[in-house]
């Protein structure tokens, strides 16, 4: 069910140009058709995709972020913009523009329809907006080092993608905060900036064209977009990767 | 394996040779002509050349030898050992050490040499310093054969060495001779080791590769050991306690459950605890080989008893095995494999380099920490198409079918054939019936074709079409039936009968051979049948009496000559003619004139035809173009031409 996309020629980095929730999807303003084409034929049977920009900007995937609940757009968004999104989008979503520092909301957070994890040094009051807004439960985190959670991370609610130097330890304990299972890896033939590459629902993901099936494989399984659950690799081949990697 | 390739050493000349070689390149690469009215600087610069020049050819080629020879102290242990135990580490080292010596003292000679020569104040003398410098590195290195010719013999051992990889996962085969370990590296790799039915016929290592859960296995088979102190082992099971001893492995101890490598249980029990030093800390197995002939549990009580040891320690598999008839062996490398893999990954987890790939290969689970209930939000009917997916893939599977029956399982071909009924669908139908290939027959409408028949056959019977006419015979027509039976069954027999005299052979009358006319004389049949009682009286023009002339006498024949010769020679000469009378070959097959004639005819033809269309003069015209054809007689001949071009 994952799909692969390009959004240009040789453009992988759909997640900077598209946002894809539960319940509605939002692509770039400009570029080509056939990205839009391929949202628009997994998704719009189910939910709305609305091609827009924000503040003037195709970076729609790095300046805002939502779930099912709200969508948050950065200050600098043109009022013509968030008129036609609120108009697009269904009633049941919140539409909120929030006055922060740190702009690129899309990168300094990352949330699925009932948790997020943000950026450190985040307002007080924004969390408190996401909160209210999203109707998530927010917790301050920095991921392998990074402060740039929405970079490093993709989540959905029944799993999440993480930058690939994230301890075991750290994987542990933001397994228990965001009460989902979680697993490292990459996309786009070894990106480790995992937000850029890949967006995902719960029953859709689309990622880079450059990425691999193996990728793809963990991607699948980890957001279990699968149709059935095939055990991880790591029960049976654990000893033997081990062996063979060091 | 590029770690230890001791394959590319360069040969190791003799002492005689060395020299040659070095004396040779300095003649090569140096200037040879030299005049004594030269400058004396020239002629100094001269000979200086020639005697720096043959101590940097020496210099280099014994750098070379002593850079490419392995160090025994740079080496791994294992090979440091495995070379002391074949070559003597101090010879070794000795030789080494010996050569550099040698380096040494040839520098020190030219350096001598090359300050005597500034001072040489004539060709003459300049000549004798280089003669004596360049003889006195030949004698060094002269001196230097016995450990040249070591050095060659060590470093052709050296390229056969197997390439063991002493860092990798390896599997060490050990055990008294005889015991079946060479046997057993043949079943798993392929290393085609030799084996005899008698003792040490394994005389160094042997090393094979095998696969398992997708990693490459160093397999090792070492030569048997017996059971005596160190100091007493020769160099064959040295190279085993070597192995042994060195390499991070999983070790098999072989035992021979039947004895018949001529040693019993006690004593093999007995090495084993008395090598046991060299398996610890090391994944250990214990094999007992040759099941075939006896299994454990055959075994007599006391001799189970000296195995016990075995039996009670918990650490210690005991796998039986039977290299004759494959029982157990893929048991053996299994557990082997899976016990080195877990030791090996076990050790690996302590270090630090294993932490940047654990990560990649967690799956981090959650902790519940509140009863708050977090579902995917799924629209209804992808989640539905999701279960139907799901469930299409419980269905029951063929393999399934097989696990459920195990060895009573045979794969139906026949059940879903869904358009036959139940109880015919598993009838055989033969692939050929009297000849006929079934398949060319099949008709899909076959049955309602068969219907439709049956329908027109009913019509007919219930119209009467089958009803047999009753027809009366009188006598005479009954007696002509019989006649006529009578008749066409002596037909029949006469036919079979022809047929069957057909096939004997009679002879066949040659063409060439004269009719045997006396035997066919009118007066002859005459006779004959007057002699059966026939009454021949009235038989003057008889049809039998108007016989054929010959075919040889055509036309009139030629008037006679009329000679004066006596009655006597005139017999003779009618006896010879006669002889010698046979039909030309002209005439053979020939019926009459008429037909000689046409023949004539057609031959001519024939001729006429073939001298027109090939333009040629007549019938004897047989003239070739072209007697010698340019392309087949130009050129130069090579070897081997003469016939062919």
């Amino acid at each position: 069910m994952a799909r692969i996309t390009n959004y240009q020629y040789k453009i992988n980095d759909i997640g900077v140009f598209s946002k894809l929730t539960n319940s509605y999807a939002l692509v770039a303003d400009g570029g080509s058709t056939s990205f839009y084409r391929a949202f628009e034929n997994e998704l719009s049977k189910r939910i709305p995709v609305i091609h827009t920009s924000i503040a003037g900007c195709r970076i729609i995937g790095t300046l805002c972020v939502g779930n099912k609940n709200g969508l948050l757009v950065p200050n600098s968004t043109y009022d013509t913009e968030l008129q036609h999104i609120k108009s697009a989008l269904p009633d049941s979503v919140e539409v909120k523009r929030v006055e922060e520092k740190l702009s690129a909301l899309g990168n300094v957070i990352v949330c699925n329809d009932y948790m997020a994890l943000v950026h450190p040094d985040l307002d007080r009051e924004t969390e408190e907006i996401i909160a209210d807004t999203l109707k998530v439960e927010v917790f301050r985190q920095t991921i392998a080092g990074s402060v740039l959670v929405g970079t490093c991370s993709v989540l959905n609610n029944q799993g999440g993608l993480f930058h690939p130097k994230t301890s075991v330890v750290d994987l542990e304990e933001l397994s228990s905060l965001l009460q989902i299972p979680l697993t490292v890896g990459t996309v786009n033939r070894g990106n480790r900036l995992i937000g850029t590459g890949l967006v995902v629902n719960d029953w859709r993901a689309f990622s880079g064209r450059n990425s691999e099936w193996k990728e793809i494989d963990v991607i699948k399984s980890t957001f279990k977009l699968n149709e059935s659950h095939s055990p991880t690799a790591s029960d049976s081949l654990r000893a033997r990767l081990i062996e063979s990697l060091t | 394996m590029s770690l230890y390739n001791f394959k590319k050493i360069a040969v190791v000349p003799t002492a005689k040779d060395f020299i040659d070689i070095i004396l040779s390149k300095t003649q090569r690469k140096t200037p040879t002509v030299v005049h004594k009215q030269y400058k004396i600087t020239r002629i100094r610069n001269f000979y200086t050349r020639k005697v720096k020049f043959s101590q940097q050819s020496f210099h280099d080629r014994l750098t070379q030898i002593l850079t490419e020879f392995p160090k025994l102290d740079e080496v791994h242990p294992f090979y440091a050992d495995l070379m002391n135990v074949l070559y003597d580490k101090d010879h070794y080292k000795l030789a080494l050490g010996q050569l550099n010596t040698a380096r040494h003292l040839i520098d020190n000679v030219a350096k001598d040499y090359v300050r005597l020569l500034k001072y040489g104040d004539s060709l003459y003398r300049c000549k004798q310093l280089k003669r004596a410098a360049l003889g006195r590195m030949a004698t060094i290195m002269k001196r230097q054969g016995s450990n040249l010719a070591y050095l060659e013999q060590v470093r052709q051992h050296l390229a056969r060495l197997p390439s063991i990889d002493p860092y990798t996962r390896t599997i060490i085969i050990c055990g008294f001779p005889n015991v079946g370990k060479s046997s057993f590296i043949n079943k798993i790799t392929r290393a085609d080791v030799e084996v005899q039915p008698y003792a040490f016929t394994t005389k160094s290592l042997y090393v094979g590769h095998t696969d398992f859960k997708y990693l490459r296995w160093q397999v090792i088979d070492t030569p048997g050991i017996l059971d005596h102190p160190l100091e007493d082992r020769n160099v064959i099971e040295m190279q085993a306690i070597t192995a042994l001893a060195h390499l991070r492995s999983c070790i098999l101890y072989f035992m021979d459950l039947s004895e018949q490598c001529g040693h019993n249980l006690e004593e093999q029990v007995k090495l084993f605890e008395s090598i046991k030093p060299l398996f610890s800390n090391k994944p250990l197995i214990v094999v007992a080989n040759k099941t075939d002939i006896v299994t454990l549990n055959e075994l007599p009580k006391e001799k189970r008893e000296i195995l016990k040891v075995f039996e009670d320690d918990p650490d210690l598999p005991v796998i039986e095995m039977s290299t004759v008839s494959d029982h157990g062996v893929m048991e053996v490398k299994t557990e082997a494999c899976e016990k080195l893999l877990s030791f090996r990954v076990d050790q690996k987890m302590r270090t630090k380099k294993v932490d940047g790939i654990l990560n990649r290969l967690h799956v981090a689970l959650p902790k519940p920490r509140d009863n708050k209930e977090r579902p995917p939000v799924i629209p209804p009917n992808i989640l539905a198409k999701k279960q139907k997916l799901a469930e299409k893939q419980k269905r029951k599977l063929e393999r399934d079918i097989e696990v459920e029956m195990g060895d009573d399982y045979v794969l139906d071909l026949k059940k879903s054939y869904a358009d036959i009924p139940e109880e015919e669908r598993w009838d055989v139908i033969p692939e050929f019936w009297e000849g006929h290939n079934i398949a060319d027959y099949i008709d899909p409408e076959i049955f309602a074709k068969l219907e439709e028949l049956e329908k027109e056959e009913e019509i007919r019977e219930s119209t009467g079409m089958y009803v047999v006419p009753k027809i009366e015979l009188d006598q005479t027509m009954k007696e002509i039936r019989e006649l006529a039976l009578q008749i066409r069954h002596k037909k029949v027999i006469l036919k079979d009968e022809a047929r069957v005299n057909k096939q004997n052979k009679k002879p066949v009358m040659p063409r060439t051979a004269g009719a045997k006319v006396k035997d066919r004389l009118v007066s002859k049949l005459r006779k004959d049948m007057e002699n059966l009682g026939v009454d021949m009286s009235n038989t003057k023009s008889a049809h039998f009496t108007k016989t054929k002339q010959t075919s040889r006498v055509m036309g009139t024949p030629a008037k006679k000559f009329r000679m004066d010769v006596s009655k006597e020679t005139q017999e003779k000469m009618r006896n010879k003619l006669r002889a010698i009378v046979k039909p030309s070959r002209n005439d053979m097959g020939v019926k009459d004139v008429v037909m000689k004639k046409k023949l004539a005819r057609i031959a001519h033809r024939a001729i006429a035809k073939k001298v027109t269309k090939y333009g040629l003069k007549g019938e004897a015209d047989r003239f070739i173009g072209t007697k010698m054809p340019k392309h087949l007689y130009s050129g130069k001949r090579g070897s081997g031409k003469t016939d062919r071009r």
